[in-house]
């Protein structure tokens, strides 16, 4: 048993967007008795109630992406459970039961979203840095997620899938014997990098579908999904389970780090106390990676959807060194998962020349964080190059206007 | 509770321009060790002076732009280090010409070039084609290496210069600052490959123990392939390596093997903006 499970906490907030689109409609009130897997939101996407509980507020609260999002916060009663149904598997229905369960990749997405032919699909299983939520639950759940992905392939029609994993994963044997019965299922073993999770190189690398700049690979007939949503389908189909539970990786200064199943909507502060506390006084705390994450200025906020872990940072793992000048080393032009020049981004970005930026691709930035952590001068260049792609933008507007 | 808020990435590597500054020197300890042994004290003199005057230029430098000084980043001695070992040993005899070189590269190279980052030739080349055009009667070699042998790989007898003291000295450093990545590899290979080619198709053969002298492992690892100084783009390192042993091939054409090498990397230094520009790659999907 790799992933811990821990107590259900007094009280979630469960955010109205966990997703990529827009915040969802709450269509539960103040002081309602709401059981476990119970709509409470509806809109671009569907949210459910990870616990039996009553409905104490509805307003807006801090959210991991660093704002206040309109949230329904839940207070625990013991004791309800609710029988789950098992969705019946046809085809055509697996993308409405994605949609139903609320289902959505790490990025946001939910995994099949577009109504295009899919040949293959690709399940990344590598970990990043800290995170090794996906190996865990390799390891715990192998017979789930091929479950998972079975039923996604049938449902899309695709005649072959790819789950990547580590070389130096234990999770690559489990995989391998998990599989051995299917031959359209291949287990590919690579060197760890990073980021591994950027959709297209993905569907390049092992796919072997060069998806063109602006596309997506299910253009090219490609569905590049996650372990986690593996894991989530095989709950929906198999029990009627929507997505109320997330594995997440708590990892940095606290006493017993690892890998924990979380109702959504715990707060990362009840994590990191069933976690044994903090070991030292935490000076930031980030969620989903050291290289990509976002650091939160609360410890209130909860775990979603799109969380994969979380990380304690204590002042000695903080750079705070200042940035010295560009010294043209190239470590971020060789380091770019997608082939751009950072360093020249960064440089006419910050002196907002912002024409320029628009001609060396500044919009294909995937902001991976990969340059900035390379870079011997320190330079903060994610933060330069967003700024330089809002300049961007707000140039292009500029010109709609002036045109209009 | 605060908690400190920052932009990704939360986790930075341990290799910082400090790092790779001083980590080249460090990799230039071997062959100064082996020219201090080979010349004696005329070459402790000459390396004490260059990297003290680039150093005290650098200081002085700092004051007068009522900047911060920022000596401790190592380029400095880096520089100074590098222009000592391109200086033949009789040059001890007139110090103030090394001095002047050392001043030279950091005023006008480096700090006129708006320095590190910015400047377009390598600093301790520029001191070196500088002191070499006004006072060409100290700066000649004594003598040649054994172009002819092998065997004088690990301790050059016929060392002209500092730096060739041991080819084989240098090319330690340089596989160090190669494997550490303080340098590109694809400017050195691509270079090294193509030069060996062209000799060989040239029909020139006896030329070929050239690339294994302390000046072109010295040129083409440390001065070449200097970050600041070469391409960024990947295809652009490729170009400027095969240009480079062309211009070197040239050069070697007439004889000058040590300072066709540097006049060599200081033209191709004019051409990295250019390189840079027109090798501007596609993202990944592009067309």
């Amino acid at each position: 048993m790799k992933i811990a499970t821990i107590k259900t906490p007094d009280q979630v907030t469960i955010p109205l967007q966990q997703h990529a689109g827009e915040v969802c409609n709450p269509v539960v009130g103040v002081g309602d008795i709401v059981s476990v897997g119970q709509l409470i939101g509806d809109g671009t996407s569907m949210i459910h109630s990870s616990v039996s509980g009553e409905v104490t507020a509805i307003s807006e609260l801090p959210h991991p992406a660093g704002k206040d999002v309109l949230s329904v916060v839940i207070k625990t009663h013991d004791g309800e459970k609710k029988d789950f149904k098992p969705a019946d598997l046809s085809a055509s229905k697996m993308s409405r039961i994605i949609m139903d369960s609320g289902i959505v990749e790490p990025n946001g997405l939910p995994t099949v979203y577009k109504k295009v032919d899919i040949d293959t699909i690709i399940i990344n299983g590598t970990n990043t840095g800290d995170l090794s939520s996906n190996a865990a639950l390799m390891l715990d759940h192998p017979y789930e997620i091929v479950y998972g992905l079975k039923a996604l392939m049938k449902s899309v029609g695709a005649k072959k899938a790819t789950i990547v994993i580590e070389l130096d994963s234990e999770a690559l044997h489990v995989m391998r014997t998990e599989t051995i019965p299917d031959r359209n299922i291949k287990i590919v073993a690579t060197p760890a990098y990073y980021p591994a999770g950027t959709e297209n190189t993905l569907a390049k690398k092992f796919a072997r579908k060069k998806v063109p700049r602006g596309s997506t690979p299910e253009d090219r007939g490609v569905i590049v999904s996650s372990i986690g949503a593996m894991k989530a389908l095989y709950d929906a189909v198999h029990d009627g389970i929507p997505m109320i539970k997330k594995t997440v990786t708590v990892a940095g200064a606290v006493r017993s780090p690892g890998n924990v199943l979380v109702e959504l909507g715990t707060s990362i502060k009840d994590v990191i106390d069933k976690c044994g506390g903090c070991s030292g006084t935490p000076v930031k705390l980030v969620m989903n990676g050291a290289i990509s994450g976002a650091a939160q200025y609360s410890d209130e906020v909860p775990v979603i959807k799109t969380t994969t872990g979380i990380l304690v940072q204590t002042e000695s793992d903080i750079n705070r060194e200042p940035p010295a000048p560009c010294i043209n080393c190239a470590w971020c032009v060789d380091e770019c998962p997608i082939g751009l020049l950072p360093h020249l981004l960064y440089g006419y970005a910050d002196s907002a020349q912002f024409d320029k930026c628009a001609e060396l691709y500044i919009g294909d930035c995937v902001e991976c964080g990969m340059c900035a952590y390379v870079c011997p001068s320190k330079l903060p260049l994610v933060q330069i190059i967003r700024y330089g792609k809002h300049g961007v933008a707000e140039m292009d507007r500029e010109i709609v206007e002036a045109e209009a | 509770m605060t908690y400190t808020i920052s932009p990704l990435p939360h986790a930075k590597s341990k290799e910082s321009v400090k790092s790779v500054m001083w980590g080249t020197v460090a990799a230039l300890i071997p062959i100064t060790i082996a020219a201090i042994y080979l010349f004696g004290l005329p070459a402790l003199k000459i390396i004490l002076a260059t990297v003290i005057a680039a150093v005290v230029a650098e200081i002085i430098i700092y004051k007068a732009a009522s900047q911060p000084i920022k000596i401790d980043d190592g380029n400095a001695v880096l520089v100074g280090l590098l222009l000592a070992l391109l200086m033949p040993p009789s040059v001890s005899e007139h110090l103030w010409v090394p001095i002047i070189g050392a001043v030279f590269a950091i005023a006008v190279a480096k700090y006129i070039f708006g320095g590190t980052g910015t400047l377009v030739f390598h600093p301790a080349l520029v001191g070196f084609a500088f002191l070499l055009a006004a006072w060409p009667t100290f700066m000649g070699a004594a003598s040649t290496p054994n172009l002819g042998s092998f065997s004088d790989i690990l301790l050059e007898t016929g060392a002209g210069r500092l730096v060739e003291a041991s080819p084989a000295l240098v090319l330690l450093g340089g596989a160090i600052v190669l494997y550490k990545k303080y340098v590109d590899r694809r400017v050195a290979l691509s270079a090294t490959v193509l030069l060996i080619l062209l000799i060989l198709i040239s029909g020139k053969g006896w030329q070929l123990p050239y690339v294994l002298t302390g000046g072109y492992f010295l040129g083409l690892i440390f001065l070449a392939a200097d970050p600041i100084t070469s391409p960024v783009t990947k295809k652009g390192r490729l170009i400027y390596g095969i240009l480079l042993a062309v211009l070197i091939l040239i050069q070697l054409h007439f004889g000058a093997y040590f300072t066709g090498m540097c006049f060599a990397v200081l033209m191709m230094n004019v051409f990295s903006p250019l390189i840079d520009r027109s090798t501007i790659p596609k993202p990944i999907g592009g067309k």
